[in-house]
């Protein structure tokens, strides 16, 4: 069977799990951003914060992926609850790092007249700093999805939903002819949906970020 | 009555009271003790060397630096420790970097005080337009814009109608004009001081180019290091009279080409000169030429505005079916009556036929300036400032 006839047979699968994919990565990155910009607009002024929040964030990165899923298998059982944990953890870096590369990269005379102007703390962090600072951290989201739409792909090892399941049926065939379609159209599915999100991440970014920093 | 008098019986607006700044780290006080009366309506200027403390003894008055010790007198009321933010939105504030917000359009930096105040929606836009047009910027062309795409002076402008958003009483200004050319700075400050002559508000000026203090000030304040006050007068005074080596230093040379910064080209009358409309026939310009005892006349269009000179030559070389419009010279020495007589004889020297042409603020010509009636403006003034420092030295017990 060639690898197109494949993708016609199995073509609701590949919709499925694409669904099931976007919809673990999507969640995640959500929440990574929400976890993640609350740390960085946390720590961003504090050099000490700031430093340890970084290199605990980053450490979580170099966890080898299929390590923390199967850690996670005792406390959180199997599917979708360890895998977005996990997912989560792992996005936190690239919006942490963004967000305090952002805040701190706000022009220091902008903030001095936001000041002189008399708006509050709170109003310069929504009204001036994260607008300003919006474009930067969105790119860190962005690249977030990135590397989890690659990570999610092993999730199959704990059920976690998603493309992995093709990629992970194909490792247990190696040797059949099917195996090696199975794992081209698990890595397929994961490129369009990398496409995807990017043409989603250009979009957003073009619709969210004022026109006077563009 | 002598300006020292007026400004006694003024309000005062601003009372600086023993007011001191010590920067953790250092040794010395960066403002020592500092006692400093600002007057309502009056531009007083801080003035001195880098690092004496201006900007510090600014900040304080707005709070954005908090005094170690001392206190800040607003109106009456003792602002040392009330809070800040709500301070701040009765000062306006513009810094030299302009911070205007670049995600936001230029009307919504104009409208960030109004904002705050809680102003609604028509006042604020009304607000808005009313201070973009006082600053001579189109709001239709640039209500909509962003910073980005503004000059240098735009911005700048754009500063000052910001900082007077919420039409506070006080405005504080660090080196408002400090980046920019000299040209477009010559222009701004003209422009500023039309503005307060509107607006008149109490305004606390740090520069540090003494130049821009003699014009700017009704009040200069001159700095020694640690801010300590060399002398606080007003600008006629500061160059009749410094009070010692240092500020005379400070002032540096040429004291009376300075003082040239302080008279108006609207205070003297500007002279008459044979003119022409655009639409008068090349025989007719002859004719009147020939009965002037000027070297040349101006063309001036429609509207009264100059168009250009002609000198006898070239009305001779002129066809008849020529039109003035063609011919002659555009004239490049013209200053408004804000210009100060610097800037007249700075036109002067350049110019082809030893004046300068006075327009208003409509651009008509008025007439012109030549260098008699600087020189004698410059005598009377010297005149009058001699008379002044007699005075001041008999008034002592
Ligand atoms: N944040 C700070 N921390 C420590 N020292 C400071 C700080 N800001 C200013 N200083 C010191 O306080 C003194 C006064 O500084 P200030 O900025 O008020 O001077 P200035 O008169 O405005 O000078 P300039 O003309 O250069 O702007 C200087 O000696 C300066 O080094
Ligand atoms: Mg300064």
């Amino acid at each position: 069977m060639s690898f197109l006839e494949f993708l016609e047979t199995r073509s609701s699968d590949m919709v499925e799990l694409g669904l099931e994919h976007a919809a673990v990565v999507g969640l995640s990155v959500l929440l990574a951003t929400i976890i993640g910009v609350t740390l960085g607009v946390a720590t961003y002024q504090r050099a000490r914060a700031r430093g340890m929040v970084l290199a605990i964030t980053g450490a979580i990165l170099t966890i080898p992926s299929f390590a923390l899923f199967i850690l996670l298998l005792g406390p959180l059982g199997l599917g979708w609850p360890p895998t977005v944990v996990a997912l989560t953890l792992y996005g936190l870096m690239p919006v942490v790092r963004n967000t305090i590369t952002g805040l701190r990269g706000v022009d220091p005379a902008v903030l001095e007249a936001a000041k002189g102007m008399g708006l509050n703390r709170r109003q310069r962090l929504l009204r001036i700093e994260l607008p300003l600072a919006w474009p930067v951290i969105i790119t860190g989201v962005r690249v977030t999805t990135l590397v989890l739409l690659g990570i999610t792909a092993i999730a199959a090892i704990i059920n976690g939903p998603g493309y992995g399941e093709f990629i992970f049926t194909g490792l247990a065939r190696v040797g059949t002819p099917v195996a090696v379609n199975l794992v081209l159209a698990g890595a397929l599915g994961v490129m369009i949906l990398a496409v995807l999100f990017d043409i989603l991440f250009y979009t957003v970014r073009k619709l969210t970020t004022s026109k006077g920093i563009q | 009555m002598t300006s020292a008098d007026s400004h006694e019986t003024r309000q005062v607006m601003i009372r600086l009271e023993k007011l001191t700044k010590h920067y953790p780290g250092q040794q010395r006080n960066a403002v020592d003790g500092l006692d400093l009366d600002i007057n309502e309506g009056e531009i007083v200027v801080l003035v001195g060397p880098s690092g004496c403390g201006k900007t510090t003894t600014m900040k304080m008055i707005n709070r954005i630096i908090e005094p170690t010790s001392g206190r800040i007198i607003l109106n009456g009321e003792d602002v040392t420790r009330t809070d800040a933010d709500q301070l701040r939105r009765r000062i306006g504030y513009v810094i030299q970097q302009t911070g205007l917000f670049p995600h936001m359009t230029i009307g919504e930096n104009v409208a960030t005080v109004p904002k705050l105040l809680g102003w609604d929606k028509s006042r604020t836009d009304a607000r808005v337009d009313e201070l973009l047009n006082m600053v001579n910027m189109d709001p239709e062309i640039f209500r909509h814009r962003y910073p980005k795409q503004l000059s240098g002076g735009q911005q700048q402008r754009i500063g000052v109608a910001r900082a007077l958003g919420g039409d506070p009483t006080v405005l504080l200004m660090d080196e408002p004009f400090g980046a920019i050319d000299p040209i477009t700075r010559d222009r701004l400050q003209n422009e500023f001081l039309r503005v307060q002559s509107e607006v008149r508000k109490t305004i606390v000026f740090v520069t540090h180019d003494i130049d821009e203090a003699i014009k700017m000030g009704d009040r200069i304040a001159i700095f020694k290091e640690g801010s300590q006050l060399a002398q606080y007068d007003t600008p006629e005074q500061i160059l009749t009279a410094p009070a010692d080596d240092f500020v005379a230093e400070f002032i540096g040379r040429g004291a009376s080409l300075k003082r040239l910064n302080l008279s108006y080209v609207g205070d003297i009358d500007p002279r008459p000169w044979p003119t022409v409309s655009v639409s008068t026939s090349i025989a007719e310009a002859r004719e009147t030429l020939r009965n002037a005892a000027e070297s040349a006349l101006i063309v001036v269009d429609e509207a009264g505005r100059p168009h250009s000179w002609v000198s006898p030559e070239e009305l001779n070389r002129a066809g008849e079916g020529s039109s003035l419009k063609e011919i002659g010279q555009t004239p490049r020495a013209i200053v408004e009556p804000r210009a100060t007589l610097s800037d007249a004889l700075n036109e002067l020297i350049a110019a082809r036929y030893a004046v300068t042409l006075v327009v208003d603020d409509t651009g008509k010509l008025q007439g012109v300036v030549d260098i008699e009636q600087i020189n004698d403006s410059i005598r009377s003034m010297r005149a009058s400032a001699v008379t002044e420092a007699r005075a001041s030295l008999g008034g002592e017990p």
